[in-house]
């Protein structure tokens, strides 16, 4: 899955699985400046995602005056 | 005694007709104020009571399902009702709704309908069902005209997006807004793709503009749906029963939309600071390691300074045996140095720390 079709949740979980990342055992000097930019491509792509949201109001056609 | 012409002569049943199509036709509804009196319940099913000021009170019947909010004795209520002349030929009205009248006889009904509801538990905590946590689908049930609509719908899109909102416009004040809004509860419970909340909502007003909100029906409505169910009634002070009743009461209509989504701007700011907390953490990770570079490189110039002091060593213990073994150092101590054929007869050198002496070997003897 590219990250243009994850969900901004898909995507929030990885960024917090790359945050964890630097602080397990498995953090590497050497990696270190790949997976920062990685971090901070997602965190840009969140962002904007956030920002694009619109919500579909719709009044709904049925009538509540009475029974019918 | 003659009857008078063009008098018409009734039986009492017709007379009882007539006189009730009169009153109908002159009064098709009248609401009346007063104090209740004489109330009481028949077979769990007919209600009877007086209505009465200090110059007068009239008889009242109604049936159970139409009393939507508790009346007791003393309490003022305003009764809409139709007056009619009973087959016993007493005055009665019949009403068709009841509300209480007045600050006192609201906050009694209140208190009474709030007790009745809580002893049943319908308003017991363990029936309380989450939100979930970001909705896609959302009901609304309030007046699409009301303030407090527009700011939940404001402060809904300021806070997020991507949410289908599907709006149930209804009276959320008057007489016939509990109807509708349950109506409108019960249609959005009777959809194929059911809404994840239904949020009602209505911006603040008068104890008797939110009454509405107490209405029994309504209250066990919120209750029953089987979507889970957000209230916003009034302003933070206010307290309704249909907010007790919900799985999650909100304090205002814009509180409502706080309750229901996070805020993006929030969410960002977090997701920044948590990329910015990582450069810290390289930086650190970069200061160990140059810390154990550190480390490692002192030991081995240790080592090294530690070889070199051990070769200077020996090279001075060196330079002390050859300054010893050094012909000088040994003449400088009183020897001397002979030189030439030692034969009788011979000349030979004889050198010592400060003088060359030719001489001339006498003898020679074996020791």
């Amino acid at each position: 899955m590219s990250v243009k079709d994850k969900t901004i949740q898909e995507k929030t979980i990885e960024l917090t699985k790359l945050v964890g990342w630097f602080d397990g055992d498995d953090f590497k000097l050497e990696a270190a400046l790949d997976k920062f930019k990685e971090a901070e491509d997602l965190a840009a792509d969140i962002e904007k995602d956030l920002l694009s949201l619109k919500n579909e109001i719709q009044i709904v056609k049925q009538k509540f005056d009475s029974d019918n | 005694m003659e009857k008078s012409q063009n008098q018409p002569i009734f039986s009492v049943s017709d007379f009882i007709a007539v006189f009730n199509q009169t009153l109908e036709y002159a009064y098709p509804n009248v609401e009346i104020e007063g104090e209740v009196s004489s109330f009481k319940v028949n077979q769990g099913k007919f209600i009877f009571f007086d209505i009465k000021d200090k110059g007068g009170s009239v008889g009242c019947f109604m049936t159970v399902w139409q009393m939507r909010v508790p009346i007791e004795d003393g309490m003022k209520i305003i009764v809409s009702a139709v007056p009619k002349l009973t087959q016993w030929g007493k005055f009665s009205l019949t009403v068709k709704s009841v509300w209480p009248s007045g600050e006192g006889a609201i906050k009694k009904s209140f208190e009474l309908l709030k007790l009745k509801l809580e002893t049943e538990g319908l308003f017991a905590p363990e029936r309380k069902r989450q939100l979930p946590v970001i909705p896609e689908h959302i009901a609304v049930i309030s007046s699409t005209q009301a303030a407090g609509y527009a700011d939940f719908i404001k402060i809904l899109g300021d806070r997020w997006g991507g949410i289908k909102v599907d709006v149930a416009h209804v009276q959320v004040q008057g007489e016939a807004a509990p109807d509708q809004i349950i109506r409108a509860i019960n249609y959005f419970n009777q959809q194929e793709l059911l809404p994840e909340v239904i949020v009602i909502i209505r911006g603040g007003g008068s104890a008797d503009d939110l009454s509405a909100f107490n209405d029994e029906p309504l209250v066990r409505a919120i209750a029953g749906s089987r979507i889970p169910t957000l209230v916003g009634v009034g302003h933070e002070i206010d307290e309704s029963l249909a907010d007790l009743a919900a799985d999650v009461r909100a304090s205002t209509p814009s509180n409502a939309a706080q309750i229901l989504v996070p805020d993006r701007a929030e969410i960002i700011r977090a997701v920044n600071t948590q990329v910015k907390s990582l450069l810290p953490r390289v930086l650190q990770a970069i200061n160990q390691q140059k810390q154990a570079i550190d480390v490692t490189l002192s030991a081995v110039l240790e080592t090294i300074e530690m070889a070199i002091d051990e070769k200077i060593r020996q090279l001075k213990s060196l330079k002390n045996v050859l300054v010893q073994l050094n012909p000088k150092t040994v003449l400088a101590r009183g020897y001397a140095l002979i030189r030439g054929d030692i034969k009788v007869g011979a000349m030979i050198e004889i050198e010592t720390s400060n003088v060359i002496i030719g001489a001339e070997v006498k003898n020679v003897s074996k020791r």
